[in-house]
């Protein structure tokens, strides 16, 4: 069992997202730097669905009550277990009562942790990623408690680790794909929506990423219409929102762009302030 | 009318269908006979879909292909994609509009330069279509608002509402199936649960389903809300045919 000590900023339990239910207005949520989040299972040997605990800003205090073994992926934090420090990006043993700790991140803002054999977390509509509404508990606090599902790997035998590009946290050229209502604006503003540089505002969250730098930009409301994670929606008064994991399933804005999943990801890594650009690609023909 | 729906690709892995620009029932129809229509034909390459006004984003399974889909989807026969289900379902929701549920109501009525007594039955006396769920889990987007009853949002949402108001916001009403904050004047409350995942996955409505709210007096609210715990409570629902 894993006691949280403290839940620190932002801590969820996430896995690759709550499939089969968006047309009854359920979020797809999940883990939103997927690429970081598969990894850590699959560093651990675990399916790659398994629950991840989704670290963000600042990291909890976790106690273990019995040995296990655990990965850490995604932002750089400088985890500790027993105030050692732990690599990122490979399986560490964790002792009965060990106490891992996070800290803050040197780079990155999200961090995965696996547990071998996954976390026996509450699962609903067949995931185990939490939503309010939908889940009991939205976040991860002081006081919670896992236990782990038994697993039938070998513990401890393989020393797999995984190098990373660091290019996944510092490119701040992000990938779009033109989104559905992106040819309705005039030539101008298409070309300033991929030219201006972009500001990661404060307000973000996983439900959307504010964007800011877009002047003299706008685009009529739409009639409510699906959208994804991932979809850029530009308001009639010319903000820009990145829709993120937890987004709703339609929405009424024009949606100018659609992020691919591995920017996505990436954006996910970025904190308030960082400043980024749109690199529109074609779809595959 | 021009029905033929136009494709493009939404994402790596989806593909969106759009028909004409509008909010109309029969372009809503179109919609869910093909949500039908695909779901059947081509089960093992979606994961799943969503349905709206006059669009269907289509979720495809890691590894297809969307520019093959779509080459798929034009070559759908045009007889199957007007093959339509002309059974709905019709249910009836039970709403206590008395003052302690109905928060906007006088507001409302003022507003309208109506009655409350006549905001009831303008409320009461339409059939609604549910054309599709979003926003919230289980909310549907009900169309069929009676317009004198259409009603500017609240200029200051409310941090919470209770899940079963029944509330308008501009030219639409709804039912708040979950608590949440928002912004649409509240009416009147329903005693029946809309969306649950506690014990099992219940969605009261689905997309194409009608609906006609019924008025009940508080006592009666009390007594379904008494049943619905129990789960002996049991929405009134019948075929309707087109």
């Amino acid at each position: 069992m894993i006691e949280v000590v403290s839940g620190g900023l932002y801590t969820s339990m996430q896995d690759l997202g709550r499939y089969g239910y968006r047309r009854y207005g359920v979020p797809l949520s999940g883990a939103m730097d997927s690429y970081s989040a598969r990894l850590a299972n699959q560093l651990i040997g675990n399916f790659e669905g398994e629950a991840v605990m989704e670290i963000t800003h600042i990291g909890p205090v976790l106690r273990f009550k019995n040995s296990t073994e655990i990965a850490i992926t995604g932002a750089g934090f400088v985890p500790t277990l027993n105030d050692v420090e732990v690599s990122l990006n490979t399986r560490t043993y964790v002792p009965k009562d060990g106490i891992l700790k996070f800290g803050l991140p040197g780079y990155g803002l999200r961090a995965y942790l696996s547990v071998l054999g996954g976390f026996n977390s509450e699962k609903k509509l067949g995931s185990y990623s939490q939503y309010f509404g939908i889940t009991k508990k939205e976040t991860i606090e002081k006081g919670d408690s896992f236990v782990l599902k038994p697993h039938k790997g070998k513990p401890h035998t393989a020393t797999a680790s995984f190098k990373v590009s660091k290019n996944h946290f510092s490119s701040n050229s992000i990938d779009v794909f033109a989104g559905p209502e992106f040819r309705l604006v005039s030539k101008s503003i298409q070309k300033k929506i991929l030219e201006t540089e972009l500001t990661i505002g404060s307000e973000s969250n996983r439900m959307a990423y504010i964007l800011k730098g877009w002047n003299g930009v706008s685009a009529q409301e739409i009639i409510t219409a699906p959208v994804q994670p991932g979809t850029v929606q530009l308001t009639p008064s010319g903000q820009c929102l990145v829709l993120m994991r937890d987004a709703q399933t339609t929405g009424g804005y024009a949606r100018i762009l659609q992020l691919t999943e591995s920017s996505i990801n990436s954006i996910s890594q970025k904190r308030a302030g960082t400043v980024l650009h749109f690199k529109l690609i074609d779809y595959p023909s | 009318m021009n029905l033929e729906p136009t494709y493009q690709h939404f994402g790596e892995n989806g593909v969106l269908i759009n028909w004409s620009s509008k909010i109309d029932s029969l372009i809503n129809d179109e919609v869910l006979n093909m949500d039908r229509l695909i779901s059947k034909t081509f089960e093992s390459r979606i994961i799943e879909l969503v349905p709206s006004y006059q669009s269907l984003a289509v979720y495809l399974k890691e590894g297809e292909s969307a520019s093959n889909f779509i080459q798929l989807l034009k070559e759908l026969p045009v007889s199957e994609t007007i093959e339509s289900q002309n059974t709905k379902r019709l249910l009836t929701i039970p709403v206590c509009y008395d003052l302690q549920y109905a928060l906007d109501i006088e507001a409302l009525a003022l507003a309208n330069k109506i009655t409350v007594k006549k905001v009831i039955e303008l409320h009461t006396r339409e059939t609604y279509k549910v054309y599709f769920l979003g926003f919230l889990p289980g909310f549907p987007y009900l169309g069929g608002l009676n317009k004198s009853l259409s009603t500017p949002r609240k200029s200051t949402p409310r941090q919470n509402i209770e899940k079963g108001s029944v509330a308008i916001g501009g030219g639409q009403t709804g039912v708040y199936t979950v608590d949440s904050p928002g912004g649409w004047n509240v009416i009147g409350k329903s005693p029946i649960d809309f969306f649950s995942t506690e014990s099992r996955f219940r969605c009261l409505l689905k997309a194409g389903d009608l609906v006609r709210f019924h008025s009940i007096s508080t006592k009666t609210y009390k007594r379904i809300k008494t049943e619905v715990v129990a789960g002996t409570f049991k929405v009134e629902k019948e075929a309707y045919y087109d």
